[in-house]
């Protein structure tokens, strides 16, 4: 009954308000970590030979730095050549350049999955190359992509723990100051572990839902 | 007034020549098209009928050759021009190539409104008239996937005629049909040459290009190898190898009217 009570009264409000942050830092990323990714993933298929080796050069560096890494740079690399980013800001960058990095490989896929006498029909009607990719192409490698995307933005929601790494204190680090103070590592960070797994879920279920609404006649499948 | 220069060609390809590598899929291939003319390319598969037609609209680039169209020649690295050209050549697939995220209504549509700026009142009357004529009015909203192939054809072919095409390029447009769903395809491209409409066609359905062409041209390895009036080529073709291919598909296709 004790230990309830202790993380109803003294756990749980901290850890509210390091959610709050949690959320904060992840809906920007998540947003535009997708935008950038599509973006990239787009240059990395139709773009020139400089726009692929540029952009090929962004994800492999930005996928083969550890995370934390890249967020020790954006927020105490940065200062030295006159930047100054807030915690929150250098982890919202960070976060977002890395997971557009990954969307742009599953978005990558979906472009080459689409077959060519897509493009060719397309182009037999006088589009211009971007008015192709933007209303046929893209809409069909979206639906594709959407289930690899989905996996990054899970995966985003943890990593997201990172930023109390650059001070920058959300849940996790809320967590990790609570239980320094009262040394209950288990139940608080059982806790912490419990609110992530709400987010996962809940993120799967919308994700899902939009993966049907965007579902077409001769793409279904019998779902269980 | 000239007599010459009453009928301009509406299409005019000149030496057209296509290669990859050292292997040329296209050889010095020329072809004129008078308006209402229908032509026809029959030949053994891969002897460059579908690389040639896709020449004509760069879906392909060509190494060599020249095309004009209503006189004007078409450069085509000027992308302006090139974009402008292929709005006027409608193109029609083997297999079909709707856009499988699109009803067939906004598959005729799409193109009206991002290539050719339409509104949405016109180009959606467009639409719906070019889907009438195909008699595809019952099946508008239905997507790529739940039509037939004659079906997903008849689309393909009133998305093409929904951009006033001044000659239509069929690449083997039955070909991927089984023989029940040929016949309203045949039927529909009937009625296009009846109206008048401009054809360069790729075609194993001997009987219907008889019927209907104005000129048999034969390509074989990427050359056009002979060329003339259905009624020579099919039944005394000068060349042998016309001949030889020509009875053959007269044996198989022969009663396909």
């Amino acid at each position: 009954m004790n230990e309830l009570l202790f993380i109803q009264q003294d756990v749980l409000p901290s850890l509210m308000k390091g959610l709050n942050v949690s959320l904060l830092l992840i809906l920007p990323s998540g947003l535009c970590g997708l935008v950038l990714g599509v973006l990239v993933g787009a240059l990395r298929v139709y773009g020139s030979r400089w726009v692929i080796l540029l952009t090929n050069g962004y994800v492999a560096v930005f996928r083969g730095f550890p995370l934390v890494v890249q967020l020790f740079i954006w927020y105490f690399g940065l200062p030295h050549i006159g930047i100054y980013l807030t915690p929150f800001l250098a982890s919202v960058l960070g976060f977002t350049l890395c997971s557009a990095a990954y969307h742009s490989e599953y978005v990558r896929g979906a472009f080459l999955s689409i077959k060519k006498g897509q493009r060719m029909a397309a182009q037999a009607l006088g589009f211009t190359k971007l008015e192709m990719i933007r209303t046929i192409i893209l809409p069909q490698a979206f639906r594709r992509a959407l289930p690899g995307c989905g996996n990054e933005v899970i995966y985003l929601i943890k990593y997201s723990s990172l930023a109390y790494m650059i001070t920058c204190i959300e849940l996790t680090g809320e967590g990790k100051v609570i239980a320094s103070e009262t040394f209950k590592y288990t139940e608080i960070f059982f806790v912490v572990g419990l609110i992530y797994l709400m987010l996962t879920t809940g993120a799967s279920l919308l994700l899902r839902r939009l993966e049907n609404s965007l579902r077409l006649p001769g793409f279904d499948h019998y779902s269980l | 007034m000239k007599v010459m220069t009453d009928a301009q060609p509406v299409l005019r390809v000149e030496k057209l020549t296509k290669r990859y590598g050292s292997k040329e899929v296209v050889k010095q291939a020329s072809l004129t098209v008078n308006q209402g003319e229908i032509k026809v390319l029959i030949g053994p598969s891969g002897g460059g009928k579908s690389t040639l037609l896709q020449c004509i609209n760069f879906l392909v680039v060509p190494e060599e050759g020249r095309i004009w169209l209503e006189g004007k020649e078409i450069l085509h690295s000027q992308k302006k021009e090139l974009y402008e050209y292929r709005q006027k050549v409608g193109m029609i697939f083997q297999d079909f190539n709707l856009f499988d995220h699109l009803t067939a209504l906004r598959n005729v549509e799409i193109a009206l409104l991002k290539v050719r700026k339409m509104s949405k009142r016109e180009a959606r009357d467009r639409a719906v008239a070019e889907l009438e004529r195909v008699g595809l009015k019952e099946h508008i909203q239905k997507y790529p996937a739940q039509l037939s192939g004659g079906q997903k054809q008849r689309v393909s072919i009133a998305r093409a005629l929904a951009m006033d095409p001044k000659v239509m390029l069929l690449d083997e447009p039955t070909s991927a049909l089984d023989p029940e769903l040929i016949t309203e395809v045949l039927a529909v491209i009937r009625a296009l040459g009846a109206d008048g409409m401009t054809m360069v066609m790729a075609t194993h359905q001997i009987g219907f290009a008889s019927d209907l062409a104005d000129e048999i041209l034969f390509l074989e390895d990427g050359a056009i190898v002979e060329a003339g009036p259905p009624a020579r080529i099919l039944l005394q073709a000068e060349c042998a190898r016309t001949r030889e291919f020509c009875s053959k598909l007269t044996g198989l296709y022969g009663e396909g009217r």
